[in-house]
């Protein structure tokens, strides 16, 4: 199941940024709400120094008794406020009620401001100690909290808003930056994409990043597998291709040797037969071989390889094979640089000029020619033998598939060697007829180096 | 000619032996490059059949050996290596160690005895001041060339032409390298001038039996006589 990592990051980073909002919040909060209310309070204790102010103390019978008139500045002062309905009580020294309102709570023991019900709403009370004659009266001033309601909504809001943009901006940033953080894992995945399947050389972990080194070191131990498979297989082939030939080569030496001793005829015939069949099983241990040396698997690093020079490397051998079967072998070579196995090329262009050879009759003219056309650099074969039918040539290219009523000792092999090492190096194989609608021609055209 | 075959497959030695014998060379044979390594030190092979894939020393460490230990006096040993592994490298690296020929198992005899004639023929051609092909001899020294006994007329060109062809008898020489072989001489020469040299050569040497092959498109190869 695909998971994107930007959601699981982003996932992973929601609670703790909301969580760090909540106590920005309220570490944001706090401190600026103090110094608000502190103004509030002041307020009501002003008032209540004022309100103190116009107790009035007498003397009555010996007790002392005490009058209060609310002066008309202080009343002004308690009317004009807009939002909140202040209410205030006055008390005597002896805990008497003297003015204002009887049902106002008092804390005894309170020393700053506190929180009450009053009238079924949640009031402030300042208490304020105001001279009465020798002693103390008490004076509580109660305000509705409508005003400081709506100061910690304001606070909390203008404390809240920056907290909450900057967290948006952060979940931003982690969508954007994990793309960006990403980056590199792009390119190295662009990398590991644009790779030739045969290029099986560990990645770069020195130019990765850093977090992505665990993933490339176990990258590059499958790599490292890969390739040490793919030498193990080089390696069999190497030794399968000398247990083989060693042996085959023995028997050729021996029956060639039993061939030139008197012998009857019948002997001499037998001994032609196995040498055939010498020949043939040597033949096809090398095709079988090319074959499995053109599996992906057993692939070598590609080279610069001009396939003139390779023709040129074999010409002698082709000719000497051409003029045993008296087959006029002739060569058309241009520069055609491809990048490849220069061993594999070899072999895709011996086997076509062996089945050119093969197939033509004696006198017959085969002629290999390389080059480049339109930028592609090709190699063919021709001959003027009896060709392929048309309803043959794909088939012909299928593993030991022989056109039926073909002469010749071939396996069917040879053009399929000649497919496995053209789709090797990314080449297409067309076949077709020769000059004059007569014979075969097999070209083998290379992708534009 | 002393020919030493260095092949640790018993039935492949006795055969090529056998073979060599019959060509009526005196032929030692060895299964080990070290013993080939002493054998070569202490007498004189004009050729060595040499495998590649020995068991401990391998063929190409008996190569280098061979060439490190080589006098220079007199003819070079001819080194003929025979290999089963098909890769390029090798024959590239057995011709950088000085192998003179090549050949990949299994091998028709006729071929490889082709190659032991061409090979021995060439040990001893070199150095020699005579070479010689059937009915033609060239002495290298007053270069004067003979054809049937007689005195042949050769011009420079075609002296030059003859003696490229001549080193490398049954095996096919491009018209590039015969240029290069030829073009000491300083001026430009073109495949065609090569072409009417060969002609001339072939107007020449055709009558007594002498043929050289155009190969279509590649260059020419000087067959062997065969009498």
């Amino acid at each position: 199941m695909a998971r994107s990592l930007r959601a699981h990051l982003l996932r992973l980073l929601l609670p703790p940024i909301a969580a760090l909002l909540a106590v920005g919040a309220v570490v944001a909060y706090y401190p600026s709400i103090e110094p608000a209310t502190e103004a509030y309070d002041q307020a009501l204790f002003d008032i209540g120094i004022a309100l103190g102010a116009h107790v009035r103390v007498g003397d009555l019978e010996g007790k002392q008794g005490y009058a209060f008139e609310l002066p008309s500045a202080v009343e002004q002062v308690l009317r004009t406020d807009r939002y909140d309905t202040i209410y205030y009580r006055i008390l005597s020294p002896a805990g008497f009620h003297i003015a204002g309102e009887t049902e106002l709570p008092v804390h005894e023991g309170a020393s700053g401001p506190y929180d009450a019900v009053f009238k079924g709403q949640r009031v402030h009370v300042v208490s304020v100690r105001s001279p009465c004659g020798p002693a103390t009266c008490l004076v509580l001033v109660a305000e509705t909290s409508v005003k400081r309601s709506r100061l910690m909504r304001e606070i909390l809001l203008s404390s809240l808003l920056p907290q909450m943009l900057l967290a948006a901006a952060t979940l931003v940033i982690v969508w954007f930056g994990v793309k960006r953080g990403l980056g590199p894992l792009e390119s190295l995945s662009e990398e590991i994409k644009e790779r030739s399947p045969r290029d099986l050389r560990p990645i770069d972990a020195a130019a990765a990043p850093e977090e992505t080194r665990p993933l490339l070191v176990a990258l590059n131990g499958l790599l490292e597998q890969v390739a040490e498979a793919s030498r193990n297989q080089q390696r069999f082939l190497a030794n399968a291709a000398h247990q083989l030939r060693t042996p085959l080569a023995g028997l050729q030496a021996h029956t060639e040797l039993a061939l030139s001793q008197p012998a009857s005829d019948a002997v001499r015939a037998q001994l032609e037969q196995v040498r055939q069949a010498t020949i043939r099983t040597a033949r096809l241990a090398n095709q079988l071989l090319a074959l499995a040396r053109a599996e992906p698997g057993a692939r070598r690093d590609p080279a610069r390889v001009n396939l003139k020079s390779v023709v040129e490397a074999e010409a002698d051998a082709w000719v000497h094979q051409a003029l045993a079967r008296d087959v006029d072998l002739g060569f058309e070579l241009e520069g055609a640089p491809v990048e490849g196995d220069a061993f594999l090329l070899r072999e895709a262009l011996a086997n076509l000029v062996h089945n050119a050879i093969e197939y033509s009759s004696r006198g017959g003219r085969v002629t290999v020619r390389t080059g480049a056309r339109n930028g592609h650099a090709f190699a063919e074969v021709e001959d003027d033998g009896p060709g392929i039918p048309p309803a043959e040539r794909a088939r012909v290219l299928e593993r030991f598939y022989r056109v039926p009523g073909t002469s010749g000792t071939g396996s069917g092999l040879g053009l399929a060697i000649v497919r496995e090492i053209a789709s090797g190096h990314g080449a297409g194989i067309e076949l077709g007829e020769g000059a004059g609608a007569r014979g075969c021609r097999v070209a083998i055209t290379f992708p534009r180096g | 000619m002393r020919l030493l075959i260095v092949e640790d497959d018993a039935p492949l030695a006795s055969g090529l032996r056998r073979i060599l014998e019959a060509e009526g060379h005196a032929v030692d044979v060895t299964s080990r490059g070290e013993d080939a390594v002493s054998a070569a030190s202490s007498e004189r092979f004009d050729l060595v059949i040499l495998d590649i894939g020995l068991p401990q020393m391998d063929g190409f460490e008996v190569l280098r050996r061979f060439r490190a230990a080589s006098s220079g006096r007199g003819a070079p040993m001819q080194v003929l290596v025979l290999t089963a592994r098909d890769a390029v490298d090798d024959r590239v690296r057995g011709l950088d160690l000085g192998a003179d020929d090549y050949m990949v198992k299994p091998f028709a005899m006729p071929e490889l005895t082709a190659r032991v004639r061409a090979l021995l023929r060439r040990s001893q051609a070199h150095g020699g001041p005579r070479i010689v092909h059937g009915p033609l001899a060239l002495d290298t020294v007053a270069r004067r060339a003979f054809l049937r006994n007689e005195p042949l007329e050769l011009a420079a060109r075609e002296w030059a032409v003859l003696e490229v062809l001549l080193a490398k008898v049954e095996k096919i020489v491009s018209k590039e390298a015969i240029i290069q072989a030829v073009a000491g001489w300083g001026d430009d020469l073109s495949p065609n001038a090569i072409e009417v040299y060969v002609s001339r050569l072939r107007a020449k040497l055709e009558p007594a039996g002498i043929r050289i092959r155009t190969v279509r498109g590649f260059g020419y190869m000087l067959e062997e006589f065969k009498g």
